[in-house]
């Protein structure tokens, strides 16, 4: 009850013409596992969550209203570098660069 | 890394610090390079081939930067940047995890109790 092998050829050809897959009886390597894979780039760039809105566009929608919005972040930052600078410990002013690098020479 | 723009620090929304900026500049670079590493590694594969083409090819590949890896990108910790104990599904780190948990921030989990 052996099948000749050109049969069963036959039979993997016509299959492979019916679901559209390559007909490769030898079972060589030609890669196109790599070419099915999918790209999976845009949802590995999409792991960290954007950033949409930041308090200034908030600031900017209700000023039209004429509604002010408080940022406490940013003025907990200003009171700081104001205390820093009644105590003398501020940052040193910006100097101009072409004139510092007068002094030098 | 200086054939790479480094991600904007106000791109990202969740916290940032230069390790997490640094992970999402590895993830844009190797997004925009993912096509011509498969060609490359299509063309390695295929024995079909000319030996002298794969040999190039496998030789480009090798010679690629190393910011356009997929082996480069680690999971990071959305609230605090850690890399290790990242649950994957919530994107971050178990302790995290369990205080956004507690805190009823996270939709369909809650402490188990029998």
């Amino acid at each position: 009850m052996s099948v000749p092998r050109a049969r069963i050829l036959d039979l993997m050809k016509a299959r492979c013409q019916v679901f559209g897959t390559t007909f490769n009886p030898d079972g060589v390597r030609t890669g196109n596992k790599i070419l099915r894979q999918r790209l999976k780039g845009p949802s590995i760039v999409s792991y960290y969550p954007r950033r949409l809105v930041t308090h200034q566009d908030f600031q900017k929608e209700f000023a039209n209203l004429e509604l002010t919005v408080n940022n406490e972040e940013e003025e907990d930052r200003l009171e700081h570098i104001q205390g820093l600078k009644s105590r003398g410990k501020g940052a040193p002013k910006k100097k101009n660069a072409p004139a510092a690098f007068k002094d030098k020479k | 890394m200086s054939m790479f723009n480094r991600a904007k620090k106000f791109d990202l929304g969740c916290f940032v610090n230069i390790k997490t900026i640094r992970d999402h500049t590895k993830r844009v670079a190797f997004a925009a390079h993912e096509a011509e590493r498969q060609a490359l590694r299509y063309t390695i594969r295929n024995t079909t081939l000319p030996q002298r083409t794969r040999a190039i090819a496998q030789l480009q590949l090798s010679q690629m930067h190393c910011y356009t890896r997929p082996t480069q990108i680690r999971n990071r910790c959305i609230m605090g940047g850690k890399e290790r104990g990242v649950l994957r599904d919530f994107k971050m780190t178990r302790y995290n995890f369990r205080l956004q948990a507690l805190a009823g921030n996270i939709p369909g989990v809650k402490k188990a109790s029998w």
